[in-house]
Formats: C-alpha cells, structure tokens, sequence
C-alpha cells in the first residue's frame, strides 16, 4: 500500500505540475494576482508529493521489498544497510526520481522563500519550473518508472552494481544533483525574464542566491566524484577527461560564467542579454549532460541500463526545452535595453574577460566531448579525443585567465586604473615570483612549465589575500582596526576571496600532482622492495580473504622511511560474486597533502604481482581547494545583503523616492 | 479501502493547494512588484554609503553610483505605472477553479488506473518470509526453512523436513545433501538413508551409482526388512549387470509381500525383463523406474497432471480391455489418493461387475474397498 501510496503521489504530482505550468503564467500575462497566488503553495505541495514517492521507494528498497521491479533489479537482501539507502540513486529510474525530486525542491524554495520577488515574476519562474518538471515526471511515469511491481516476485534481487557499493554513492550523486539540477532555478528565472520582458540589476540580485547555491553544490558534487574515481579505479588518475566527467564540467564552467556576469548585471546592468542567454547555456548543458549520461550514448558506468526509448525521449525534452529557450531568446532579446557603460579596463571589463575565457573553455570542452559522438554517428568512424587535445586546448585558455584573475576584485566599477591595480598587487606578485623562482632552482630547469605553474597557483591565492588586506586597509590603519573591518567586510568580499584563493589551491594541487608525481609499475615477489620519494615500500605476500558478498585478493605492504616504519597498506582485488565483477581497492597514505598510492595489478603466479604505486605530491589540494571554492559560495549566500528575504513594508514608504531624487 | 481514503485525501490536499489561493483576495501585484525593486535599490544606495565610509569608494565616485541607481529607481517606478491595471475576469477565475477540483482528480486518477497496480500489496522481504505458512508459495517456504538452516545449520529436524520437499521441486542433489545433514545431526534412520539413495539415484537419471548404493545398504543394515531400501538394491545389481544375483534378490523381495503394494508391479516386471519371460499378462503393469525419476523430476502440479494421466489410461484400459483384480484395486486407490471419491465408487461398482461371477475375486475387491473406507455394493 505504501507504494502504491508512493506510485500515486508521482502520479498526482504530475498532474499538478500541469496545473502549475499553466495557471501562474496565465495569471501573469492577464494581470490576474488570485491565478499567480497559485504557484508558491502549488510549489511547496508539488515537492511535498515527490518527496512520499521517494520516500516509498526509498521504504521499499530498505525492506527488499522485490515486488518493486527497480528493487528487484538493483538490491539484495544481503546488501549493508547504507548501500540499500543510497542503492535508491543507484540505478536509472531511482537515480531520475531524485533528480525530479531536487527540481521540486528548489520550485519549493522559490514558492516559500521568494516572497521578496515580484509576483508576476515569481509566477512565471514557478510556471517554467513546471514544464520542466512535467517533462520530466512523464518521463519517469512514461519510460522509467520506478514503481513497476511484479506480482510474484523472486526472494532476491540481483544486488547493486559493486563499484557503486561505496560510501561515495551517498555524498557524489547527491551533492552533484543539487548542483546541476539547481541551474534550473536560473533557466526558469531567464526564461521567466524573457517572457515577462524584464532584465534589471533586481533581475540579477534575486537570481544570484540560487546561482551560487547551485555552483556551490556542483563544485563539491565533481570534486567527490573526481576522488571517487580516484580511489576506487586504481589508475591514480583524479580527471579522465571522459564524456561523464566533462557532462558535469560544462555546466561548471557555464555556471562560472553566469556568476560573473550576473555580478556585472546586477551592479551596473550590463551585460544583460548575455547573462540570460549564459542561464539558458548553463541549465542546458545540465540537460545535455542528463541525454550523454543516460540515453547509452556513452557506456560507462553512470549508464545503468540503456533503453532505446528513453534516449529518444531524453533527447525530446532536449530539442523542447533548449530550442524552446533559445527560439524565446531570439525573439525577446532584441526588446532588452542595453545597460550601463564601461571602460575596457574596469571590473566590468575583467568579468567580461572571465566569461570570455571560460566559455570559450566550455565551447573546448563541449567540442572534444561531442565531436567523437556525432563522428560516431554519422560516418561510424571511432576516434577517441583524450587528455591531448584537452591539455592543449582548455589548458592555454586557463592560463591568460589565471593571470588576470587577481586584477578583476581590486579594479573599480566603470573606470579602473591598471596603475593603482598592479600597486594593490604587487607583494602578490614578487611572493608568486619567489616562490616559481624556488621551485627552478630545486628542480632543475628540465621542468620550465610545472615551475611556472607553481608561481601561477600561488599569484592567484597571493592576490585574493592581498585583495582582502588591503581592502581592511590593514597596514595603514593599525592590526586592531584592521581587524574589526576584517569582521565587518561583506559576506560577498569573503566570497569571492575564498573562492578564487580555492582556484589557486586547485591549480597548485593539479601542477604538483602532475608535474612531480612519481610512480613504479612492476611485479613484485613477496619480500620485494621498491623505493620511491623516500619511502622503502615492501611487499610483504598477498592472501585470499572473503567480504561479505566478494572475495577478494589483500596484498600486504610495509611502508618504511629510513628504516622506520611508517604505516601498513592493504591494497585489494575484489571480485563481487553476484555479477562477476572485479574491482581495485586502492590503499591510501596520506602525509600531509600528500598522498601515497598503491594497487594491485595481475597476479603472475608463485606470489608475484604488479603493483602499481604512485607518490602524489599536494594531490588532495586539488580536492581541498574545491571545497574552498564552495565555502567561498556558501559566504556569499550568507551575505546579509543577498540573503533572500521579505523586504520590510513596515520601514517607511517615502523614504526610497528620497533617495532617487 | 483505507488505501483509497488515503489517497481521495491526498489529492483533496493537492486541490486545495490550488484552490485556497484563488479564493483568497490579495494586495495588488504593483504594490508587491514595486516594493521588490525598491528594497533592491535601496539596499544597493546602502551598499554605496558603506563602501563610501570604508574609502572603497571616493565621492565622486558614489555619487555617479547614487544618480545611476536611482535612475534605476525611477525606471521601476514608471514601469508599474505604465502597467495595464488588474483584471479580474471572473471566467478564468472559474475555470481554474473547475480544473482544481474536476481535472485534477480525473487526470491523475484515470492515469493512476492506467500505470498502478492498486490491488498489489506491499511484500517487505521480511513479511513475506514471517507471513503464516497457509497460502505461501513452496518458493518462500523453502526460503523461509533455508533462512533458518542458515542461521541454525545444526537443526536436524528443518534439514529432514526441507528434504522431500527438494526432491518434489527437482532438485535432487539439494534433497540428498539435506539428508544427509538430517543424518550427520540427528543420526541415521531407515527413511532417510533410503530416500537420500533415492534422490542421489534420481540426480543420476535413475542409475543407482555406489553412494546411493551405500545409502540404501545402511538403510537395510538398520532395517532388513524395509522393502524400499531392497528394491532399489535390487535395480543397482541389474544395472550392475548381476542378472543373477538381481533375480535373486527379486524374487526374495516378492516372496511374502503384499500383492496389492504399488511396487510390485515394477518389481515383477522387472523380474521378468530379466529372467527373459514375456511379463505374466496378469501381473499389473506399474510405471517404470523411468517414469519414477521423471516424477520426482517434476514440480508438483506436473507430478499430479501425470498421476491424473496414468490413472485416467489405466481406467481406458481396464473398461475396454478389462484386468486383473490388482490392476482394478490399484485404480480405486487411486482415485481415493486423489481425493476423487465419487470416481472411485464409479470403478468400484464396475469392479464388482466385471467379477461379478468370481466370488473369490469378488470379496479380494470388497475387502480392499473396505480399507479405502468405501462401501461396496
């Protein structure tokens, strides 16, 4: 019954979000404040229905409920209890219904707390919020659904795909969810600009909050999923450059952009038309990302089950809801009023060049995913584009950026000064200097680019300290005044220096990771040590060992520092015996921000095995910085002055055409 | 039922999300729309005063940022006023209210009708095995006894009764090593070592190979005059090729026994397959070891199709052809075992009419009906 319960509640959402897409905008197009009243309670009992069904499937997934064909086919009675929980998102029709779910959720958000917006806005932004929602609760009730019940069904189910058996499933999908998913809240907001004719600096100031809440959760949701993929693969790589990955990192880098440039919207009301066509780009390529992921065009191991249907429908929504977008854009956009005016080199101008840069990084990026495919497609020719051509290609973009990147919080509205700039900045520059100076000299020159990489990363976490200390004027003005500034500065100015000192943290990881790391391939007789940055590696025998629902081969080893035990590491093979399937279990040794990294190859008989083992100087900085960036997001949103919130009627009405006059 | 109140409750709330709101009168969107963009612009003007007040700003500056903002301001302003005023058509207002309370409902009622399944409960894994043994499917009892073993692998009693049910679902190997548990644990029984023999045989295609062999020797060392154990030994020493020794210890096996028993039609057949005669024409024809195996083959629904098959063909034979005394008792029992009582009385009175001129046959019949608690005539 509960179930069905669930079932019905999807059923019933559906047929709401109908209702919800069409009463609001009617209401706003014909001046009507009783039909836009509609959205915001529609929009808190739509997420209140998606969250019964999920709550039911979740119900049944917990009890092995194998009467539910989706759990039947992706959970076992045997499986721990977490892996039952996050085996809800493992698989397609689960993994859709929280996707439905946080599109709910962040519809709810704008009906609950949007009360600081203008209804008529708020109304349309609601609608469009629905039709994406319908689309998508169709389907799931027409291609997906995840209440298919099986009247007799077996006493177990074929148990969930063990490379997901992983803590990861819990935080990634998630995380990453609430990232993508969120874009659609600025979709609906441009789409809802577009229709309603009205882009201003209010305009931006409402979208931002629920940019950054969605940027923020994207950045943590690929960094977990980078670390995923590096723990639990056994290549010591943190970034592939796969289709999957880059499916995320396009709405990344779009969404970067639409921060930036909402910024300029909202300070000076340029930029406009851009900012809302950077909306619609960001929230499609989530939607691209969903068609690549899940239609079987890509085989890894996001797909789950492909199904012909699905891709076709996936694709539909696809060709509505971009097309329908842009076909609104290109006709609305001409009617937009160009805003204020500015000087080349300005704030204004370094956030252009921002978004000029990451775009064209996105346009990169989207280029190497998709030309392989549509190759693929049309002449059946398979070529595979890697690491090459995006190091060659996103790699020059970033740099230029990173460069200028410093100068863009310190320059001033509308007309800044270069001179004044490079004043503010010039400590950042003689530490970066220093510090890529060091790095030549105890190196070697045979490294020229890792060092300058080096003096990059630390350029861009110098310049966004010294943003700070010389906003707080903290040299002029004494320590304890500097201080009590420090406290009062905005959430937005922690914000944005959090956020870009998190890049330089990233980009310091990546060039050490990469540049110094060291690493030995090779088989290994028990007894056999390997030496490697310092560290005496033994291998001291490997021994079968049974899990609960794999079994799996544990090899032993004995990490020494001049002579000194340092610690014990137990990588692994498992094979699950459900599916047959192996997977690398990784043993991991972390020494400051550095990482030691051992996997176990193939057996060669007679004890012998090849052992993979890297030394990663400052790798999990990669991952430490994109938590940075997220904080910093997470400071901006706290900003008192963006917090989303009802204006107070009780303050006194006069007093805000005093101050236009 | 209390599903469906749960659900006409669900959508009533649903409907009301919509409903509430069109009935209720609200301030002007203007008012709303335009203190929302005020309280933005004013606090971009406060943003300036502080930023002014930190020297992040200098005057000039500020005051190109006032005068922009509050152009802004103005602009706002102007777009309320230029704004048509509210309409309130009555006939929107109605028809969303008729889609609140009739569309709604219908919609996801009719779509719910056509994707769900309302009638299917829930069935938690672990209800399903906790659930009273009446009305389950042989597949959860055995899951649920199989659940319990693992748990409890030294209960001799669970392993004895999981046994003959393997052997009825066709799996014979499964059976024997269930057996075999019962036996380790609770010691060796007659019953068990025989039935172990027999669904090892059976996991061979019927040949009695030397493990099922030992089976059934244990099994007549405990009990030397058990019939069962003795004639499977009996069909191990033909397929061993001992043709001697296996008529030997067929006729042993006949000697004495009960000619109404269903095996010894098997047995005299066997008897004769290898003494070389043609059977006796009055020695009952019974299944063959062939046709034993494939009933415990078989799940149970099949094994009692193919009773009913065997038992409808001797009934054919017996009214066309006629047969022995034997041949028609075997075919009382048989309806009986089947539950069939009228059909049984049926062959029972014709029985009595194909040796109605037989006394001595006559009263064989009589008595046999008596143990099956028939009545003859």
């Amino acid at each position: 019954m509960v179930i069905e319960f669930g079932h019905y509640a999807l059923v019933l959402a559906f047929a709401l979000t109908l209702v919800q897409s069409v009463l609001p905008i009617w209401g706003a197009l014909i001046k009507d404040e009783r039909l836009m009243a509609v959205a915001p309670p529609v929009s808190v009992t739509l997420f209140v229905l998606v969250l019964l069904s999920f709550v039911a499937l979740t119900g049944a997934y917990l009890n092995s409920d194998f009467s539910v064909l989706n759990v039947l086919e992706n959970s076992h009675s045997a499986k721990p209890l977490l892996y039952k929980f996050t085996g809800v998102w493992g698989n397609h029709e689960g993994s859709m219904l929280l996707w439905v779910l946080i599109l709910v959720f962040f519809g709810a958000l704008v009906g609950a707390f949007g009360r600081n917006l203008p209804a008529d806005l708020r109304a349309v932004t609601l609608s469009v919020q629905g039709w994406v929602s319908a689309g998508f609760i169709l389907f799931l009730l027409a291609t997906s659904n995840p209440f298919t019940r099986v009247a007799n069904p077996p006493l177990e189910g074929a148990d969930l795909n063990p490379i997901l058996q992983d803590i990861g499933l819990a935080i990634h999908p998630p995380l990453l969810y609430v990232g993508y998913v969120g874009f659609s809240i600025t979709f609906s907001f441009a789409v809802a600009a577009l229709i309603l004719g009205r882009t201003d600096a209010a305009w931006a100031r409402w979208v931002r909050p629920w940019t950054l809440l969605a940027w923020g959760f994207l950045t943590l949701g690929i960094a977990m999923g980078s670390y995923w993929a590096y723990y639990e693969l056994g290549w010591g790589g943190w970034w592939f450059w796969d289709p999957v990955e880059n499916a995320s990192f396009m709405p990344w880098l779009a969404g970067t952009a639409l921060l930036h440039s909402a910024i300029v919207m909202e300070k000076r009301e340029a930029l406009k038309v851009w900012t809302v066509l950077l909306a619609i780009f960001t929230f499609s390529l989530s939607l691209l990302g969903t068609f690549l992921v899940r239609s079987g065009v890509l085989t890894s191991v996001h797909a789950f089950a492909t199904d012909p249907a699905r891709g076709v429908f996936i694709l539909g929504l696809l060709c509505f809801f971009i097309g329908g977008s842009l076909t609104l854009y290109a006709w609305r956009a001409s009617t937009l009023k160009q805003g204020g005016l500015f000087a080349p080199i300005s704030r204004e101008g370094g956030l252009v060049l921002n978004n000029l840069f990451l775009t064209a990084a996105c346009a990169a990026v989207f280029v190497g995913t998709l030309y392989p495919l549509v190759l693929d497609a049309v002449t059946g020719e398979k070529i595979s584009v890697g690491a090459p051509f995006f190091n060659l290609t996103f790699g020059p973009l970033m740099v230029p950026l990173l460069l200028a990147l410093p100068f863009g919080p310190v320059l001033s509205w509308k007309r800044g000064d270069l001179a004044a700039a490079c004043q503010r900045l010039y400590a950042a520059f003689g530490l970066a200097l220093v510090l890529a100076l060091v790095a030549f000299w105890a190196w070697g020159m045979e490294m020229v680019l890792a060092p300058l990489g080096v003096g990059l990363a630390v350029w861009v976490m110098a310049g966004s300290v010294s943003e700070i200390v010389t906003r707080v004027k903290f040299f002029e003005i004494g320590p304890k005044r500097g201080f009590a500034r420090l406290v009062g500065l905005p959430g937005s100015a922690w914000g944005t220096a959090f956020a870009h000192f998190g890049i330089g943290v990233t980009v310091l990881g990546i060039v050490t990771a990469s540049a110094f790391q060291e690493e030995h391939v090779r088989t290994m007789r028990p007894g056999d040590t390997v030496d490697l940055s310092g560290y005496e590696i033994t291998f001291d025998g490997a021994a079968p060992r049974r899990g609960p629902n794999y079994t799996e081969e544990v090899g032993h080893f004995t990490i020494r520092q001049g002579g000194a035990m340092v610690t014990e590491l137990d990588p692994s093979k498992r094979i699950y015996t459900a599916r047959q399937m192996p997977t690398t279990e990784a043993a991991i040794h972390t020494v400051g921000f550095s990482q030691l990294y051992l996997s176990l190859g193939e057996s060669r008989g007679d004890g012998a095995v090849d052992v993979r083992v890297y030394f990663k100087p400052f790798i999990t900085l990669i991952w430490i910085g994109c938590v940075i960036m997220a904080f910093g997001a997470a400071c901006s949103m706290a900003d008192r002055r963006l917090r989303v919130g009802a204006p107070k009627p009780a303050r006194k009405r006069p007093s805000a055409p005093v101050a236009a006059e | 039922m209390i599903f469906w109140i749960l659900i006409a409750g669900l959508t009533a709330v649903a409907a009301l999300s919509v409903l509430v709101p069109l009935s209720r009168t609200r301030r002007l969107p203007e008012t709303v729309a335009s203190q929302a963009d005020e309280a933005v612009y004013r606090e971009q003007l406060n943003a300036i005063e502080t930023e002014l007040e930190r020297g992040l700003i200098d005057a000039d500056t500020a005051e190109a940022a006032r005068t922009e903002i509050a152009r802004r301001l103005l602009a706002a302003h102007e777009r309320v006023k230029a704004a048509p005023g509210a309409s309130r058509p009555k006939t929107g207002l109605k028809l969303a209210q008729a889609v609140a309370v009739l569309a709604l409902p219908a919609v996801t009622f009719g779509l719910y009708l056509l994707l769900g399944t309302p009638d299917l409960p829930d069935q938690p894994l672990h209800a399903r095995l906790t659930a009273p043994a009446e009305g389950q499917s042989v597949d959860v009892l055995v899951a649920r006894v199989e659940r319990h073993l693992a748990d409890n692998p030294e209960d001799g009693q669970g392993w004895a009764v999981v046994a003959p049910v393997y052997l009825s679902l066709g799996q014979p190997r499964a059976s024997a090593k269930a057996y075999a548990n019962a036996i380790r644990i609770l010691g060796p029984k007659q019953e068990w070592l025989t039935d172990m023999g027999e669904a090892l045989a059976i996991a061979e295609q019927g040949l009695v190979t030397a493990e099922a062999q030992r089976a059934f020797e244990q099994a007549v060392a405990l009990e030397p005059s058990a019939v069962k154990p003795r004639f499977f030994l009996a069909i191990a020493l033909g397929q061993e090729g001992r043709k001697v020794d296996a008529i030997a210890a067929w006729e042993a096996l006949l000697d004495g026994a009960d000619p109404t028993a269903a095996w010894v039609g098997a047995a005299r057949q066997e008897l004769a397959r290898l003494t070389g005669e043609t059977p006796n024409m009055t020695a009952p024809r019974g299944p063959s070891q062939e046709d034993i195996a494939a009933a415990a083959d078989m799940s149970r629904d099949d094994q009692q199709a193919m009773i009913r098959g065997m038992v409808s063909g001797l009934a054919e034979r017996l009214t066309t052809e006629g047969g022995s005394v034997e041949e028609w008792n075997r075919l009382i029992r048989a309806y009986m075992v089947l539950g069939d009582k009228a059909e049984a009385e049926k062959a029972l009175a014709s029985a009595q009419a194909a040796f109605a001129e037989n006394q001595n046959d006559l009263s064989r019949i009589k008595d046999a009906a008596r143990q099956l608690g028939l009545s003859g005539s």
